[in-house]
């Protein structure tokens, strides 16, 4: 692991090609005019009335409906299909099965296990079995349950604690263990020997899933062996790569168009099987085909977060020295290969100083649906151990949880060899800073009080983190185009994930060439039309693009200027670009207006071409964080109100201040999600099938659950190091340490440690009941 | 998605109850629960017939009787009644309990009463025994959500976050049919698994809920509602709680003890009314009646939480109450 090697979940399978190095290095920005303002969404208006197109809402003249049917049991052998039936009924165009010869393709699951795109064999419940595309949606559901098919039910294994046992069914030949990772440093047994409090706890975090608000889906068209894709993605050259792949087609022959989406948290990098089977459904009927997934079929086979059991046993000093982290986990990312353990070891491995240290994660297979990069993989989970630990720790040794974290916060990566130092941590600032703003020591003071009478219970929490990626880094090429009179288009290929990305980019060009971000036009997530970038994903959009989308507005900026100082008559080094005008420095008088410059005119348009440099060579570009909160626990009844949380987080700078606090909003929205209220639940003694698989079994928290008083607090290190616009990542960092810091805020209130996920009334109720009975 | 159906938007109440004769005929009311049981494919469906525009079983009116609500009020409408809030505080805040602000928008009184279980298995892909299957799922299935009391065969909950409020004040329920009109306690509309494990009501087929009859209330009444759910909205009730105390001074005098989220139907703990009973509202018998109310439960492998969770919200219910 070095320093610009964050690049890995989401670049996962796909080619990643080199940009040049860009022509400029421009000196960091002293003052800014807009970045780090808080402005509103480029086209907030347009999401907000409805008329941005998002993928669900194509239609395209002639279009047919797709549907998938998916086997219903989590483990089967599929016999014979019936589709005569189907075929039959008014409306229906197509239908396809394993055995249909256009659609005998291949589908990765990983770079290592490939199956059928339909395969016969189906290990968790809802693979896909077979298509149907109809006229309309409904024709081409009853067609789809029209379908009969033979299955082979096999026995299953949902329980990844039970998939090691000898006796448990095979999710695939050889076994159920996909893979085991080990690390250590220094050593563990002298840790726990210097140590003097040991504890050792085991925890559990539940699989979590995505629920983006748009669902997974595309709409596949042909014209003659062209193949234009309409899908709600992260990333659209990741999905031409794929498609173009599996499809065997040049790459010039799909295109993938991802202007507007509703929202993928890690579940849409990539080409999904719809993608392939709307394009296959497309081409037989020779029509538009649209296949999006229903709400449950995208709980059940649209992505999860894994979940993981884990034990750690840790050491620390009476001063508060961390001596040891031993730490194992067993996780799952379903029914093939996933990640079910991917980076869950890594904040013991990097976020506090600690000299020994060892991990074992154990990834294995059981019957349900493969994971997908879930915010911020592997690091909630692991917070949510880790944390919770160091607060056990602390409470032993009788230090303040923060002032333990404050005695272990490292200025280099411990985990990655040789221990390069990060370019900026602001750790040590999102605590203390966080801790003033929050009100840490009143707050801790107060819920310390006795409070005789009362069944409600006050607490305060913390946790903090870090995020292994957020760097971001090469390839990234940008399009900055100026007219004639002044106003910009702005081209580029990252999908804006909800996060505000098209907004962000356009204040870099107002920046640089003084435009307005409401007249600059621009043209996204489209390979037909923009330049290579990776997936929205890693919190790496902002670190790559926007240094790429500064030095393309630079190159307009110098061509103009020289284009002007023809009109001027006089040396172009001496021009400065003011509002709409290009000015001598020297002379002010002697300035002429971007629309009267004659070369523009004469031309129409200046074409600036920005790429996104290297980061600085053995240094780690990561952001930290902490989060604060306080609880109301009703001791009668296990309830847990969230009265109030603070986010401080260190991204860098702020390019946007409103969408720098949705993030933060966001992101601890959903850890409340993790923490308090969501867990998928599989039937795992009888059926194995999915029970709570809707919006209201499977529970998000709703506004009522999420407390209006959230305070973010950015804290602004200097990271003019690793890049030209001095920016990380935001996005999942702040999803990290939320669920942890609940924990510990409950713990504060009531002394009781709920170690597994969700803290709800269940769980809470009867541990509670349990201490009074010990009281 | 949906099966084909016919739908029928009645004219009256004859046409709604001539049209609700045929075979797969339901009754659309707020539709809240209609349309995802036909989307889960929970039954067949071969005709919705609406009440929707039957005016008359619209409104809220008093008389010397009590206070008539007509079932096709809506949730809404009750939780921001003044007279309910004033006299039947219990039944507004259960109405304003029930689900989400676009529900109870839409969702009526009958059809909280008459809603079908929201029970995973029941509502899922699995062939259970309220849908004539062999046999019940949550029993050694995942049954966190499930019963405690009246289990039997089925160990569904009883949705209803009105019902246990209506139960508490002794509502009456009017039935109409073709055959003609009836009104009975609200507390006999419902049916335990071991009567019938494959309806919730006694209503026989083609018969509508017109209206509840809410009694005046007692001098002296306190009343409320009070519901644990996993999250803060839009959820039913994991454990719940209807009271209706009358109070002499300090002791009470007689009361009602209604559960939601305990058993297949709203659950009048008679264990909890007697315990109570002619003793002073005082934290220790709080704790008592609580006890009292689950002293026969039959926990499942995932829901013994409901023990004291029920001891806990009782305890807390009574002891607000006393207070208040």
């Amino acid at each position: 692991m070095n320093g610009n090697d964050d690049g890995f979940y989401y670049l996962r399978g796909i080619p990643v090609p080199e940009t040049p190095l860009p022509d400029q290095n421009p000196q960091p920005w002293q003052k800014t005019e807009v970045v780090g303002r808080p402005l509103p969404r480029v086209d907030a208006y347009e999401r907000v009335s409805g008329n941005a197109i998002y993928p669900s809402d194509i239609v395209l003249p002639n279009m047919l409906y797709a549907a998938v049917l998916r086997c219903p049991h989590p483990h089967a052998i599929v016999g014979k299909i019936d589709t005569s039936a189907a075929e039959r009924m008014p409306g229906v165009r197509a239908v396809i099965t394993g055995s249909s010869p256009e659609a005998d393709f291949s589908w990765p699951y990983s770079p290592e296990m490939k199956t059928k795109l339909f395969n016969p064999h189906c290990r968790f419940e809802g693979e896909e079995v077979a298509a149907v595309a109809a006229d309309t949606i409904y024709q081409a559901w009853d067609a789809v349950r029209a379908v009969s098919v033979n299955y082979n039910i096999l026995a299953f294994v949902s329980d990844e604690a039970k998939a090691l046992a000898t006796d448990a069914p095979s999710v695939h030949a050889g076994g159920n263990k996909l893979k085991i990772d080990r690390y250590s440093r220094g050593d563990v047994e002298q840790g726990f020997a210097d140590a003097d409090v040991v504890l050792e706890e085991t925890y559990r975090s539940e699989c979590e899933l995505h629920t983006p608000t748009e669902s997974h889906g595309c709409v596949a068209r042909w014209d003659g062996d062209h193949l234009s894709i309409w899908q709600s993605t992260q990333g659209v050259y990741s999905i031409q790569a794929t498609v173009a792949k599996i499809m065997d087609l040049p790459l010039s022959k799909v295109r993938v168009i991802g202007h507007y989406m509703g929202g993928g948290f890690g579940s849409k990098l990539g080409a999904d099987k719809f993608t392939i089977i709307a394009a296959v459904l497309a081409k037989i009927t020779a029509r538009p085909v649209k296949l999006f997934m229903t709400r449950e079929e995208t709980l059940i086979a649209a992505g999860n977060r894994p979940p993981v059991s884990m034990r750690l046993k840790a050491g620390v000093k009476r001063d508060g020295t961390l001596t040891t982290l031993d730490f194992s986990a067993v996780g799952t990312g379903g029914a093939y290969p996933a990640g079910g353990t991917s980076l869950v070891d890594w904040l013991i491995r990097d976020l506090y100083l600690c000299p020994n240290v060892r991990t074992e994660t154990t990834d294995v297979y059981v019957n349900a649906g493969p994971a997908r990069a879930f915010r911020a993989p592997g690091h909630p989970q692991c917070s949510w151990a880790l944390e919770q630990m160091l607060d056990a720790l602390a409470e032993r040794i009788g230090m303040d949880p923060l002032d333990l974290r404050l005695k272990n916060i490292p200025s280099y990566s411990q985990a990655r060899p040789g221990n390069p130092p990060y370019v900026s941590t602001g750790l040590r600032e999102c605590i203390t800073e966080g801790a003033k703003v929050f009100g840490w020591h009143e707050a801790r003071k107060k819920t310390a009080e006795p409070t005789a009478g009362s069944h409600i219970r006050r607490g305060v929490g913390m946790a903090s983190a870090l995020w292994i990626g957020g760097g971001g880094g090469p390839p990234s090429t940008i399009v900055v185009k100026l007219f004639s009179d002044g106003s910009v288009s702005l081209n580029m290929g990252a999908s804006d994930i909800g996060t505000g990305t098209k907004t962000v980019m356009a204040m870099v060009v107002s920046e640089e060439l003084g435009v307005k971000p409401d007249v600059i036009q621009i043209e996204n997530a489209d390979t037909g039309t923009t330049q290579y970038a990776t997936p929205s994903g890693g919190s790496k959009t902002v670190p790559t693009e926007s240094p790429a989308v500064r030095a393309a507005a630079i190159h307009v900026k110098q061509q103009l200027l020289a284009l002007a100082a023809v009109d001027l008559k006089t040396d172009e080094s001496s021009l400065t670009l003011i509002g709409d005008a290009v000015v001598s420095q020297a002379d002010p008088e002697r300035q002429i207006r971007i629309r009267d410059i004659s070369g523009l005119k004469k031309r129409g348009l200046i074409i600036g071409v920005g790429y996104r440099g290297p980061n600085p060579e053995g240094k780690v570009i990561n952001p930290f964080a902490a989060q604060f909160c306080e609880v109301e626990v009703n001791t009668l009844t296990g309830e847990v109100k969230v009265i109030r949380f603070l986010g401080a987080h260190d991204s860098g700078r702020v390019m946007d201040r409103l969408t720098f606090d949705n993030q933060v909003f966001g992101g601890i929205t959903m850890g409340i999600g993790l923490g308090l209220t969501e867990a998928r639940i599989l039937d795992r003694n009888q059926t194995g099938k999915m029970v709570n698989r809707n919006w209201h079994d499977y529970k998000i928290p709703t506004a009522m659950d999420v407390p209006a008083n959230i305070i973010s607090l950015p804290i602004e290190t200097d990271n003019r190091e690793a890049n030209t616009t001095g920016t990380k990542g935001l996005g999942e960092p702040v999803t990290i340490p939320t669920a942890g810091a609940i924990a510990n805020a409950v713990y504060n209130a009531v002394g009781v440690r709920i170690t597994g996920t969700p803290i709800n009334p269940l769980q809470l109720c009867s541990a509670l009941a349990l201490l009074r009975k010990e009281e | 998605m949906m099966p084909e159906f016919t739908y029928i938007r009645a004219k009256s109440l004859k046409d709604a109850f001539s049209h609700l004769s045929g075979e797969g005929a339901r009754i659309h009311a707020g539709g809240t629960d209609i349309l995802g049981c036909m989307r889960d494919k929970i039954f067949d469906v071969k005709s919705v017939v609406s009440i929707s525009g039957l005016n008359d079983l619209k409104g809220i009116r008093e008389t010397g009787e009590g206070l008539h609500i007509g079932a096709l009020v809506t949730l809404t409408e009750i939780a921001e009644n003044p007279a309910v809030n004033g006299r039947y505080p219990a039944l507004a805040q259960g109405a304003a309990s029930a689900s989400s602000p676009q529900l109870r928008n839409q969702g009526t009184i009958g059809g909280n009463l008459c809603q079908k279980p929201r029970c995973w298995y029941y509502r899922g892909e699995f062939h259970c025994l309220r849908k004539g299957g062999d046999r019940c799922f949550a029993v050694a299935g995942e049954n966190h959500y499930h019963c405690i009391l009246g289990g039997e065969g089925c160990y569904i909950v009883h949705p209803s976050d009105t019902a246990p409020a209506l139960i508490a004040y002794g509502a009456a329920v009017h039935i109409e049919g073709r055959k003609g009109k009836r009104s009975i306690p609200i507390e006999n509309l419902f049916v335990l698994p071991s009567q019938d494990v494959t309806r919730e009501t006694v209503l026989e087929p083609g018969e509508i809920v017109t209206e509840i009859l809410l009694p005046p209330p007692a001098k002296q009444m306190k009343s409320s509602y009070r519901k644990v759910r996993a999250r803060r909205s839009w959820d039913f009730a994991v454990a719940g709680v209807a009271l209706a105390l009358q109070l002499k001074g300090d002791i009470v005098s007689s009361a009602r003890i209604v559960l939601s989220g305990a058993a297949p139907i709203p659950w009048r703990s008679k264990e909890a009314e007697d315990s109570i009973t002619g003793k002073i509202l005082d934290t220790a018998n709080a704790r008592k009646t609580g006890a009292a109310a689950v002293s026969g439960a039959q926990p499942l492998e995932h829901n013994g939480y409901k023990i004291q969770l029920f001891r806990g919200i009782i305890e807390e219910a009574l002891i607000t109450i006393s207070a208040a």
